[in-house]
């Protein structure tokens, strides 16, 4: 018997099988809606006033995120942080750009290499150097991320940084820390992340309740063009080989990653954030926050800084060459 | 019954021999259904959606290991 839409009984156009659900087209617009107003009012995400900073990468959950956050009738500019990583990060500006002018909507493009002297494939030539001893490329690019939306945010006045972490990005993420019992990273892993002090801008993940399968689904039946390439320097890395696993599990007993997420957020994310509050401080260098040495005589340095004067320092010393994409790959 | 798949990313283009549905189609490229969406001609497949003769499908992968 043919499949039939769970909200309509009209034909299918796709099956959501942790749900045990299946939608037609308009239904499930409905449906992904419906999961983002759910996480912003259970997490009390954004008030209509907020003026929101969306970061957009070009891919389709930023995307999906911007445009159904302007479909609630949000406040929202994007923002999109050149990488350097060659055509690949103009290729993401562009689809970031013609989303905004398609919709008349205002997108901030900062770029890494200009702002703060040092691209992606240099510090993937860093990391290939170091070994293991050193912060990888997608460490790095994740903390440059984290700091220039912050600041972006501070210097822009904006109440809220939106980000387009999904149920995948999320389940992978506290995977990998509980493996490891990161605790300290787990009480920080949250939909919501209060602005709790000067310096610090409110974070929000409104897409938590969504699969990324769902919110490519979104963006090709919105007809949204997104960048479908991966970026050329995450094959291999760690959050793909949890998301690899969750998969084989998830395709065995549909709703494991969701169980595994929502579970945690329900029973134990609480607890945690409690017994890990760690100490803040200002960082000496640029005045963000960051998190209090143990020794008080130590001046407290963020790990962007000390991150960025490390790659910056042998960039000028002619010892961080990019590598090109192929080289990085094999590596 | 051919079918040709043009799976992404990355790109390539395979031919698959008798497959009559999506799910047919997925279990020969041994790709998990719920890491792609299948796509005809701009449209959504679902897993039991038929396929036909000639039919020419895009297999796109739906996963990403930014963050």
């Amino acid at each position: 018997m043919a499949m039939r839409c769970k909200r309509c009984r009209g034909p299918v156009v796709i099956e959501v099988r942790r749900h045990n659900a299946a939608f037609c087209r308009d239904c499930f617009l409905h449906y992904a809606g419906q999961q983002v107003t759910r996480a912003i009012a259970k997490h009390h995400m954004l008030a209509p006033e907020d003026r929101i900073l969306v970061a957009v990468s070009g891919g389709k959950d930023s995307l999906a995120l911007w445009d159904i956050l302007l479909g609630l009738g949000y406040q929202t500019d994007g923002l999109y942080l050149s990488l350097g990583i060659g055509a690949y990060s103009e290729r993401s500006k562009q689809f970031c750009e013609s989303f905004a002018a398609e919709r008349g909507a205002r997108l901030l493009v900062h770029d890494l290499a200009a702002e703060q002297g040092y691209t992606i494939p240099q510090a993937a030539a860093q990391a290939a150097k170091a070994g293991t001893a050193g912060r990888s490329s997608c460490g790095v690019c994740g903390l440059s991320k984290r700091y220039i939306f912050n600041k972006a945010a501070l210097d822009g006045g904006y109440d809220v940084v939106a980000t387009g972490h999904n149920l995948d990005d999320e389940a992978a993420v506290l995977f990998g820390n509980t493996l490891r019992w990161d605790t300290e990273a787990m009480a920080r892993q949250y939909p919501v992340l209060e602005a709790t002090r000067p310096g610090l801008v409110k974070k929000v993940k409104p897409l938590y309740r969504l699969a990324e399968r769902e919110t490519a689904a979104y963006c090709v039946l919105k007809g949204i063009d997104y960048v479908i390439e991966e970026c050329p320097l995450v094959a291999g890395n760690t959050q793909m080989r949890h998301k690899e696993t969750l998969n084989q599990m998830e395709e065995a007993s549909p709703g494991t990653k969701h169980n595994f997420l929502f579970g945690y957020l329900d029973k134990a994310a609480e607890l945690l954030r409690h017994a890990e509050g760690a100490e803040l401080a200002e960082c000496s260098r640029c005045g963000m926050v960051t998190q209090a040495p143990n020794d008080p005589v130590e001046a407290p340095i963020c790990a962007f800084c000390r991150t960025r004067a490390r790659l910056v320092e042998r960039l000028a010393e002619g010892g961080a060459r990019p590598l090109p994409i192929a080289e990085v790959r094999a590596g | 019954m051919l079918v040709t798949a043009r799976l992404r990313p990355p790109d390539r283009t395979v031919e698959v021999a008798d497959v009559e549905r999506v799910a047919d189609l997925l279990a020969k490229l041994e790709v998990l259904p719920t890491t792609v969406l299948v796509i005809r001609d701009g449209d959504l497949l679902t897993s039991q959606d038929r396929l036909r003769d000639g039919d020419s499908v895009e297999v796109r992968f739906a996963i990403s290991g930014g963050g």
